[in-house]
């Protein structure tokens, strides 16, 4: 690793050290709000308990299948808003001209940015993640698996919402279609992509990348771990090792691919930036 | 080598104009108009090393656009920019090892950790070894009378103790030039004095140039020796402070010429752009109404 990436690294890990430090001024109030985010994400599982007493299977998902989806989801997205948190406010640091401080700064904007502001409470996010991961069937390799794609899902998550982030310095309240989307984006994070059929199925594996994102990363897990055979569904009972991991290799590189888009998407962006001299705080 | 060099610098943005009330804003819907403002045009200017330089203007006369294409916030349309002989828009991150900013009315500081913690994240910004961090805030903290509250989170500090832990982030890793938007804004007369002193100190010891942006005339007056006034994004004087003084605070009346160079006493005073020949009573004004005067001639009619 080079010294610019391990200085770029240390800063980017100071910023978040800094920002939890902020946030735990308060003990109490850190711990709850992380145990209430779990609470929070474990009353819709309720739904899904009800909706499997009265139905086997579900677009070839089972509760269990179910379960693993709602962790990748839940770990990635809270992954995302604990370490990249700035992105969902990226819009309105544009249209107000707070770029400033990053840009005077001999770092990557970019990145500075987006590791900038950190949400605590979405540790809870991760956790819960991780629980479910165990409860829908708990192994070391489905572990490492797990993490692995809340790592792409993150990276993917991130990118989409950078991406959308960015045409605000092209288009005046495109935060608003942003949003849209990267709401949208995480309600059907937590639907069993078999119940999508044709165009919309189509869309949501290439225009909104939630196939990438979770879906495929719970067929692979179940095409890995072979629980397909022991009775849990996602459609996984034909895929062999191989092309488990060729799917593996396919989000991996999609991941890249996609924050490599959003990226330069940004810095394009960047060239339009306006600045403001609106009076301002770094919070 | 200068240490800013800025030939033809241009700006221009573009912004959406609409009629009022709703029937504007469905017309602007439906056929978007967009005016074209030229926010800084053709602006030509050099600082020395070393050297303290007031670049005042009325609000609006692109001083702070100025300031923002030279640290490589704003990519320019036009012309070139030399800052100690760097690009700032193609070696954006190279520059800022080299620059520091403080912008009055923008914190640079996180408010919830003290001034201690912020300097070590600078250190850390700037590539700097902690031990040599460490060296350089309690070097800092010494000269810039910081102790008393080194460690108290920063929203709970007055505002002229904000400004100097500003200052002194800014001065972490050692820039030879420090570009100072409006820092003493909101601030009483003595902490801006001491402001003021501490900037004195800097330039001094440290050879930082100096690059000024203030409404306050006590500001430009107490620190610079030269002044550059911009109007509707043009340069409209660049001279040195002593003669600016002496030419306007003589006592006698002088006539300002038509689009020209004045020439006083062999001086290098330059007014740029004078379309109307004005005779000005200077005999008893102080550098507040000339810098006003100077604005309105150049068709500024309500100074702010």
């Amino acid at each position: 690793m080079s010294t610019a990436v391990k200085n770029q690294v240390r800063v980017c890990l100071l910023s978040v050290k800094y920002n939890i430090m902020r946030e735990m001024v308060n003990p109490v109030t850190f711990v709850t709000n992380i145990l209430f985010m779990m609470l929070n994400n474990a009353t819709i599982l309720v739904q899904w308990f009800i909706l499997f007493r009265l139905r086997g299977e579900i677009g070839g998902y089972t509760m269990k299948d179910v379960m693993l989806l709602w962790g990748l989801t839940a770990s990635s997205f809270g992954l995302s808003k604990v370490l990249f948190a700035r992105v969902f406010s990226l819009s309105e640091l544009i249209i107000s001209g707070k770029l400033d401080s990053y840009l005077v700064q001999p770092k990557n904007v970019c990145l500075s940015v987006l590791t900038s502001a950190t949400s605590t409470a979405s540790i809870g996010d991760f956790l819960y993640g991780l629980v479910l991961m165990a409860f829908s069937g708990f192994s070391v390799g489905r572990l490492v698996l797990f993490l692995l794609f809340t790592v792409t899902g993150t990276v993917i998550f991130v990118a989409f919402t950078l991406l959308l982030g960015s045409l605000s310095f092209w288009f005046v309240r495109a935060e608003m279609a942003g949003g849209q989307m990267v709401s949208g984006m995480i309600s059907f994070m937590t639907y069993p992509d078999g119940i999508f059929r044709g165009i919309s199925r189509f869309l949501l594996y290439f225009l909104i990348p939630v196939g990438m994102a979770v879906w495929q990363p719970v067929h692979i897990m179940a095409a890995f771990s072979g629980i397909a055979d022991n009775g849990m569904g996602v459609g996984a009972a034909g895929q062999s090792l191989q092309s488990g991991l060729a799917a593996l290799l396919t989000v991996a590189g999609y991941a890249i691919a996609l924050m490599s888009f959003a990226v330069f998407v940004f810095y394009r962006g960047l060239r339009r930036y306006a600045s403001s001299s609106l009076m301002e705080a770094r919070m | 080598m200068h240490a800013i060099e800025v030939e033809n610098l241009s700006k221009t943005f573009q912004v959406r104009i609409k009629e009022k009330g709703m029937r504007g804003s469905i017309g602007a819907l439906l056929h978007p108009q967009i005016r074209q403002i030229k926010a800084v045009d053709q602006v030509s200017f050099a600082v020395e090393e070393g050297e303290m330089l007031a670049f005042i203007g009325p609000n609006g006369a692109g001083k702070s656009t100025t300031i923002k294409m030279l640290t490589g916030i704003l990519c320019p349309d036009g012309g070139s920019v030399r800052v100690r002989g760097l690009d700032p828009v193609k070696r954006r991150k190279q520059l800022a090892y080299q620059i520091g900013t403080v912008f009055g009315q923008k914190e640079q500081l996180w408010t919830h950790l003290t001034p201690y913690d912020n300097f070590r994240f600078f250190g850390a910004i700037y590539d700097i070894p902690d031990r040599e961090t460490e060296e350089r805030i309690g070097e800092l903290a010494e000269r810039f009378a910081l102790e008393a509250f080194i460690n108290t989170p920063v929203r709970n500090l007055s505002l002229g103790q904000r400004i100097r832990c500003e200052i002194v982030a800014s001065l972490i890793h050692k820039p030879g030039v420090l570009f100072l938007d409006e820092p003493t804004i909101g601030l009483d007369p003595v902490v801006k004095e001491n402001i003021r002193g501490l900037i004195r100190q800097m330039n001094r010891e440290y050879h930082t140039t100096i690059l000024l942006t203030s409404h306050d005339v006590g500001d430009i007056e107490k620190l610079c020796r030269r002044i550059i006034i911009m109007n509707a994004g043009q340069i409209v004087l660049d001279d040195s402070m002593e003669h600016l003084k002496q030419y306007y605070l003589s006592g006698e009346r002088r006539e300002q010429e038509r689009n020209g160079e004045i020439q006083v006493h062999g001086s290098h005073a330059r007014l740029h752009r004078h379309e109307d020949a004005e005779s000005v009573d200077s005999s008893s004004m102080s550098l507040e109404d000339i810098i006003m005067e100077i604005y309105r001639a150049e068709g500024r009619t309500e100074v702010i």
